[in-house]
């Protein structure tokens, strides 16, 4: 089992503390090739692609439009 | 290759501007903070980064210009792309695109072509007011010499684009703000959709029946198809069946669908999110009486905002707007009616 996690530098979280899950681009649950585009954040006006760590299956654990902060686990990926 | 991937509809766009570029070298696309910023509405994050600033061209704000230069360009054997980030804004470049695109084609007895799209954004609900929340459908559609597109999900948009940015006539692409999938603006369950990954073409003057129904024939199209999709579930309820057409283009237009499934259900509703005077609505409905007016059983009826500017306030905004009840309202109206 593979962690998404949010990389803890990916912004600055002392200028913007948190920002939300925008989509996740795989239902719950979906086959997800290693690589692949699964999710997308916002912060402020900007947007980061999350990219799947590990191939397997997807379980999410922050919904879309959940708060998510820099180090957050957003979900995991099993191996298939 | 098929995916399940559930893509949105910014991302269905930009992922078919990028595979036709990389098929074909005459396309590049140029518009107002397009590049770094990649789009307002999405439709072009991660171009510049993929095919550099020569093929991806931030302009000035000067719609009169760039427009102009799209037009010369595919006129020259190019195959631009132009964003006109609000359909509003066609004030300063209209005679680029009505006099220019529209016609030159016509005007060289077919000896120049203009393979050109005007990609733009369309669509109120969120307070922009009255400068940035038409649709505007019908003010192009009325022009001979623009094809009008206006997908309602991530499929289509991808299929659409893609047979736009191939078409040898300038392409009216009109995306509505409110299906993009951006997180700053919530949109409808279902205009996100899952993407095949290969580029596929979908022919223009295809409607496509979204939810087959006996009863009622609701005709939409863009943002408009989601709130008949719900009418048509709250209308299940109640024992109505109402079959959804989805026009997704407006030039070319399949008025056979339209007929088709008018003969069937004997009731028709138009719904739409530009003006209702001199519009779509009433063109829908003039098909329709055209080929044979004893198809209709009941009056039919048409929702899209009464002839006034979009209003800023939000409840305004929202009572001038197409919504879900007032389709089932307006449903039941031609229900009442007739056999």
């Amino acid at each position: 089992m593979a962690d998404i996690t949010i990389a803890p530098d990916l912004w600055d979280a002392n200028i913007n503390p948190e920002g939300i899950i925008a989509n996740w681009f795989y239902a719950d649950g979906s086959t997800v090739a290693a690589g692949a585009t699964i999710a997308e954040l916002m912060v402020e006006k900007t947007t980061f692609d999350i990219a799947a760590p590990s191939a397997g299956i997807l379980h999410i654990a922050v919904p879309k439009d959940g708060a998510v902060k820099p180090g957050t686990v957003i979900g995991t990926i099993d191996a298939a | 290759m098929s995916s399940n991937r559930i893509m949105t509809v910014s991302r269905a766009i930009s992922e078919a501007i990028a595979q036709e570029m990389r098929a074909d070298p005459t396309v590049f696309i140029m518009g107002e903070d397009i590049g770094t910023y990649g789009g307002i509405f999405g439709a072009t994050t991660g171009l510049l980064a993929e095919f550099g600033k020569e093929r991806v061209r931030d302009t000035p704000i000067s719609e009169t210009g760039f427009i102009g230069a799209g037009v010369g360009a595919a006129m020259a054997g190019m195959r631009p792309i132009v964003e006109l980030m609000f359909v509003d804004f066609f004030g300063v470049c209209m005679d680029a695109i009505y006099n220019l695109a529209a016609k030159n084609i016509y005007f060289s007895g077919g000896n120049y072509k203009v393979p050109m799209v005007i990609m733009t954004a369309t669509g109120g609900g969120y307070s922009d007011a009255g400068q940035h929340s038409q649709t505007l459908h019908a003010t192009f559609a009325h022009l001979p010499g623009l094809k009008v597109v206006a997908p309602s999900n991530a499929y289509d948009a991808k299929g659409l684009m893609i047979s736009a940015i191939r078409d040898d006539s300038p392409v009216m692409f009109m995306f509505h703000k409110g299906l993009q999938g951006l997180a700053w603006m919530a949109s409808p369950e279902g205009a996100a959709s899952e993407l095949p990954e290969e580029a596929y073409a979908i022919p223009f003057g295809e409607a496509k029946v979204v939810r087959p129904g006996k009863d009622v024939t609701i005709v939409s199209l863009s943002m408009m198809v989601h709130r008949s999709l719900d009418a048509a579930e709250e209308l299940a309820t109640q024992g109505i069946e109402a079959e959804v057409i989805d026009l997704r283009t407006i030039v070319p237009l399949d008025r056979k669908k339209v007929i088709e499934s008018v003969r069937k259900t004997g009731r028709l509703v138009v719904v739409d999110e530009d003006y209702k005077s001199f519009g779509l609505t009433g063109e829908i409905i003039a098909t329709v009486a055209e080929e044979d007016p004893t198809l209709l059983k009941a009056a039919p009826q048409r929702l899209a905002v009464p002839d006034v500017p979009i209003p800023y306030s939000r409840p305004m905004e929202q009572y001038v707007l197409p919504s879900a009840d007032k389709i089932v309202a307006a449903v039941l109206t031609t229900m009442k009616k007739g056999a």
